[in-house]
């Protein structure tokens, strides 16, 4: 029953992503554009998800991000969530990234490196048709 | 007001390539409509993916910017309005211009952080970028727009121009910024 609790259903906007979780399988993903004025206030809930899975818990978790373009505060408010990871990669949790983007886009795979070198978990980078 | 010549700033806008031009009060759901605006625009012109986005993102970093500032600083609607000009260059390249009201001793902060970020070169500028996403929320505030500024200078392929107007108002001055794509 506690997934039904816990998940989150975050429905898209022009400027902030769809957001769905799946306790039961350990999975949250993203996808489209984030650059809403206020970042913190968004990513609030997401981060908090996480942070009580990965505190709750002791199964793998997998991020699936399809997130386009990001303005400097979603950038700053996802290292933030990605910090979260490490710390729970660093104490032998499982924790994995799946960031996938549209070929056509180079700077959607420029960004994901840009991330993943600061990060010593799993962090795949995959491209995904249109 | 009735003595403007509307056929006048047309023909300069189109004699300077002038794509889409605002100044007023901007709100949230306005930088949005005026972004999509600009999105369909590029994507109208065949501009590449990654160039248009950006321009997009210069486009939503300097607006969003300006917003946070004239909240900050509790401007009045009057005074918080900002002037966004898109248009292209010689060379059909995409230039930015955002400005707006400051107080004169931020205008020569930012002024000063604009000209340091455009004596530095790319690897530089990320480093720069890393260390400030690094850096405690108020300890990274220059004014509010110290991320914002240095990812703008990141995706220009010219260094970033900036300038301080004097106007007659009470202390304060008219900061301008240019970004090229």
């Amino acid at each position: 029953m506690a997934s039904l609790i816990n998940d989150l259903e975050i429905q898209g906007t022009q400027s902030t992503p769809v957001v769905t979780s799946d306790w039961s399988r350990g999975c949250l993903q993203m996808e489209g554009n984030s650059y809403p004025e206020n970042s913190f206030e968004f990513f609030s809930g997401i981060f908090s998800w996480i942070e009580r899975y990965l505190d709750e818990g002791a199964e793998p978790l997998c991020l699936e991000l399809a997130l386009i373009y990001m303005n400097t505060s979603s950038v700053k408010a996802m290292m933030d969530i990605f910090d979260l990871m490490e710390e729970a990669h660093g104490r032998g949790r499982e924790v994995r990234v799946r960031w996938y983007f549209d070929p056509r886009n180079e700077r959607v795979m420029e960004m994901a490196e840009e991330f993943r070198e600061d990060y010593t978990f799993s962090f795949d980078i995959l491209p995904r048709e249109g | 007001m009735p003595d403007i010549d509307l056929y006048g700033l047309r023909s300069q806008f189109s004699r300077e390539h002038i794509l889409l031009c605002f100044n007023g009060p901007i709100s949230r759901s306005l930088i949005e409509e005026i972004g999509n605006a600009l999105r369909n625009h590029l994507e109208a012109d065949r501009v590449q993916p990654g160039a248009a986005m950006d321009v997009f993102g210069i486009y939503i970093e300097l607006t969003q910017n300006i917003r946070h500032y004239v909240t900050r600083m509790g401007y009045s609607e009057q005074d918080g309005a900002a002037t966004v000009v898109v248009g292209r260059d010689g060379q059909g390249r995409y230039v930015v211009l955002a400005g707006n009201l400051v107080e004169r001793e931020d205008g020569a902060t930012l002024k000063a952080r604009v000209e340091e970020l455009a004596a530095m070169d790319k690897p530089a500028l990320k480093a720069a970028y890393k260390a400030q996403l690094r850096q405690p929320k108020e300890e990274g505030a220059l004014t509010g727009a110290g991320l914002g500024l240095t990812d703008v200078a990141r995706k220009s392929v010219e260094p970033l121009q900036a300038h301080v107007s004097e106007v007659n108002e009470d202390g304060r001055v008219f900061f301008s910024l240019r970004a090229v794509v």
